[in-house]
């Protein structure tokens, strides 16, 4: 008898479950309340909730990466910031884990060169002082212009090939809208989560939540090293093609 | 033994070549040159369709749509001065197309003498596979959450009753709104289990919602979510009652 009501047990369990899930309201949850942002007016404009890294103005919120005290900045003129090759990268004051970032580039008119050199910049999505600098988002002349797949404009410095070339010509300002989701390491340093990354190059879909296997080096095999929150880089590429320019940096924290 | 041998041999003799070429600091050795990702033009603007995308609804007319409740017949919602407006009599309409995993872009518009509260209050619903009739499927809930609220999981960009958005970024009653989503459907096994389940990011007039969220199955009113077996399924709109416009709905396929 004791056994029949034991067994009888997860049959009430079950029923009573049932039971409960006649009612909306059963699965209708009030808290926590997402946090209200104004959207900007259009795609372009910051929400009321974002960091803005360059509005035109000023550098205030970026130094030097090889010295960030007193380190030579880019160039600021027409409202956009042009890459100074002889100063070397540039990355944002703050550090930042996950988030959201806008970014507008434009290659010049009179971009010459070919393959990787031509236009080549990048946006590093958490600068890294050892190896390769960190992730790198890459920023290339890719209209008529062809490199290895997993170099071209919108992949994951060798290791992600985008999805698709969404590129415009030369001389167009280009939109780069990013969600990354920093990596994460346990307190022995030891990995446990993989740095996951979603881009739209103009509107088009060129990386879907791709997972990445370490940083972004130019030679070898990407590795993760432990690291927190890390500046936004930009890159000031070698390459002898003219120098590119950014406007509109803003980025939200997530 | 000697095959084994050769094979050791083999494969050694190719990581050392490549660790040599690494330590030599060959980039070569990394760099991927098929396949090619494919050329697309971007619109002018982020919300004006790519080259590649298939364009739902442009303002003219609807054929490629079709109502819900009657298979095959012309979906009776109201097209007039480049929008699409909810005919509530004429219940939902979906995609004649099927499809799997796609980008897609849509606005949408609250009339600006929207009335009511909660969920009465500006309520229509984008389902991202339509498994079946009526409001069967997954919905992202579309809702007047401008200075309204309601339950969590239920209001603007959440998977309905499921996850709740990242931030409310509603706007005015009377003004357009975006939604750029990223559909993976999931995926079923031959036995009809889950080999993957479904996931979703939502942007909502440029700001993150949903960031790749897996979908635990169907959106339900009532009940706990589930999966069943399906396969490449229409897009859906949904007919609350309240009168929103549609325009500029553009998907591109994955």
């Amino acid at each position: 008898m004791r056994k029949n009501l034991v067994l009888l047990l997860p049959t009430l369990v079950i029923a009573s479950f049932c039971f409960a899930q006649t009612k909306p309201e059963e699965t209708e949850y009030y808290t926590p309340v997402p946090p209200v942002v104004t959207p900007g007016a259009d795609f372009l404009t910051p929400p009321s909730d974002a960091i803005i890294l360059f509005d035109g103005k000023n550098l205030d919120e970026w130094v030097a990466t090889k010295d960030t005290v007193s380190g030579k900045k880019w160039t600021v003129a027409g409202n956009m910031i042009t890459v100074d090759k002889t100063a070397g990268d540039m990355q944002t004051r703050r550090r930042f884990m996950d988030f959201q970032l806008h970014i507008e580039y434009r290659i010049p008119e009179n971009i010459t060169g070919s393959g990787q050199g031509r236009g080549n910049s990048g946006i590093f999505l958490a600068a890294l002082p050892w190896g390769a600098g960190g992730y790198e988002l890459q920023v290339l002349d890719n209209y008529k212009n062809t490199t290895y797949v997993n170099g071209q404009v919108g992949s994951m410095y060798k290791q992600a090939v985008p999805l698709v070339n969404a590129c415009r010509k030369p001389g167009e300002w280009q939109t780069f809208d990013v969600v990354w989701t920093a990596p994460r390491f346990n307190d022995h340093g030891i990995l446990h989560s993989l740095a996951r990354v979603t881009v739209f190059h103009n509107g088009v879909l060129v990386q879907n939540n791709t997972t990445l296997l370490g940083d972004t080096p130019n030679m070898g095999q990407p590795a993760y090293r432990v690291h927190g929150a890390s500046p936004i880089k930009l890159q000031a590429h070698g390459d002898k093609s003219e120098p590119i320019s950014y406007r509109n940096i803003w980025v939200r924290n997530l | 033994m000697i095959k084994k041998i050769t094979l050791v041999f083999l494969l050694s003799g190719i990581s050392s070549a490549i660790l040599l070429a690494q330590e030599k600091g060959d980039p070569k050795t990394t760099e991927v040159y098929s396949p090619v990702p494919k050329v697309v033009t971007p619109g002018n603007s982020p919300e004006a369709a790519p080259s590649d995308a298939i364009v739902l609804f442009d303002g003219s007319n609807l054929d490629q749509w079709t109502s819900v409740k009657t298979p095959g017949a012309p979906a009776n919602w109201t097209v007039a001065d480049g929008m699409l407006t909810i005919n509530k009599f004429a219940g939902n309409i979906q995609t004649k197309k099927s499809f799997t995993d796609y980008q897609l872009h849509l606005e949408w518009r609250i009339p600006a003498n929207i009335s009511g509260t909660g969920q009465g209050r500006g309520n229509s619903g984008v389902f991202l596979a339509s498994t079946g009739p009526d409001d069967d499927g997954y919905e992202i809930q579309i809702l007047d959450c401008y200075n309204n609220s309601t339950y969590v999981n239920g209001q603007t960009g959440s998977v309905y009753k499921q996850s709740v958005p990242m931030a409310n970024a509603c706007k005015k009653p009377g003004e357009w709104q975006t939604y750029d989503i990223i559909w993976n459907a999931p995926r079923f096994k031959t036995d009809g289990s889950v080999k993957t389940p479904a996931y979703v990011t939502v942007i909502q007039n440029g700001v993150l919602l949903q960031n790749h969220t897996e979908l635990t199955g169907q959106t339900l009113f009532i009940g706990t979510p589930f999966y069943k077996q399906h396969g490449p399924e229409p897009i859906k709109l949904q007919a609350h009652g309240d009168p929103l416009s549609y325009r500029n709905i553009w998907v591109r396929e994955l």
